[in-house]
């Protein structure tokens, strides 16, 4: 069992996973969101107890995808798509992560113009495999 | 230099002039939960800082010495402030492009995460 909160502790979460390894997006909705790029594992969304949603606001962020966030903090805490089953969570947010790793950046050609990408990574366009589901890495 | 930006849903619109070169790269625990990673950040004087639009502009007080904005709309992280201060932190993520900015350093590098590495070669600061 993992968990996890925002700063100011008015959404907090929790999951027995199993927690995906960690993938940062450089897209421009996650720059402007976080204020840098974003980086996220994912659980199963019905593995997922928000045990605290007080702070909790959805933003739709696109025409397929929502924003959870806290609206006492501003923590950018989940990422989730319409037709997929499981939520991304901000990795800065869970307070476990000594057995996850970076493994992948995507969205790479949307990145900041003033920092590099990270040596050793995957590095992927679009969506990475881990992103889609694993039912699309077939 | 001179910026503009906002955030995700462009509620939150700002610019500023004369803005330092040099983007902080900030590791501490309050900027990698609020960010959900890590947070990145320019800043400029409060006299050449101007709010185009900020009416759903959000300010939460994160600690006792300083306090962090953000949009309470789509929940972007735009700044950070300490109070009384006379310059205000603007996330580097929230410029338009081309930001002119560069790398600058590693702060608070013994809160980072341990999920990444920096490699980057910048210079990085305990706390």
């Amino acid at each position: 069992m993992k968990t996890g909160h925002c700063s100011c502790g008015q959404v907090t979460f929790q999951s027995e996973g199993p927690w995906r390894d960690i993938i940062s997006c450089h897209c421009e909705e996650c720059r402007r969101t976080t204020g840098h790029f974003w980086a996220a594992t994912a659980v199963p969304t019905e593995k997922l107890e928000i045990t605290n949603n007080a702070g909790l606001k959805w933003f739709r962020a696109s025409d397929f995808a929502t924003r959870g966030f806290c609206t006492g903090c501003g923590a950018s805490l989940f990422f989730r798509m319409d037709e997929k089953d499981y939520t991304a969570i901000g990795a800065g947010c869970v307070d476990d992560t000594s057995d996850l790793k970076m493994v992948e950046e995507v969205f790479i050609h949307e990145k900041g113009d003033y920092y590099p990408l990270s040596e050793g990574l995957t590095h992927s366009e679009g969506f990475s495999y881990a992103w889609k589901g694993e039912d699309e890495t077939q | 230099m001179n910026v503009k930006g906002k955030c995700e849903c462009g509620a939150v619109r700002f610019e500023a002039e004369d803005v330092r070169e040099t983007v902080h790269f900030c590791h501490c625990s309050q900027c990698r939960r609020t960010s959900g990673h890590q947070w990145a950040a320019t800043r400029a004087d409060n006299d050449k800082f101007r709010f185009i639009s900020d009416e759903t502009l959000k300010w939460y007080a994160s600690s006792e010495i300083a306090k962090r904005g953000f949009c309470g709309t789509c929940g972007s992280s735009l700044f950070y402030q300490v109070n009384g201060a006379d310059h205000i932190g603007i996330a580097a993520g929230c410029i338009d492009e081309p930001t002119g900015l560069v790398g600058g350093k590693h702060i608070f590098t013994a809160s980072k995460g341990d999920y990444y590495d920096i490699a980057d070669g910048l210079p990085q600061v305990k706390d």
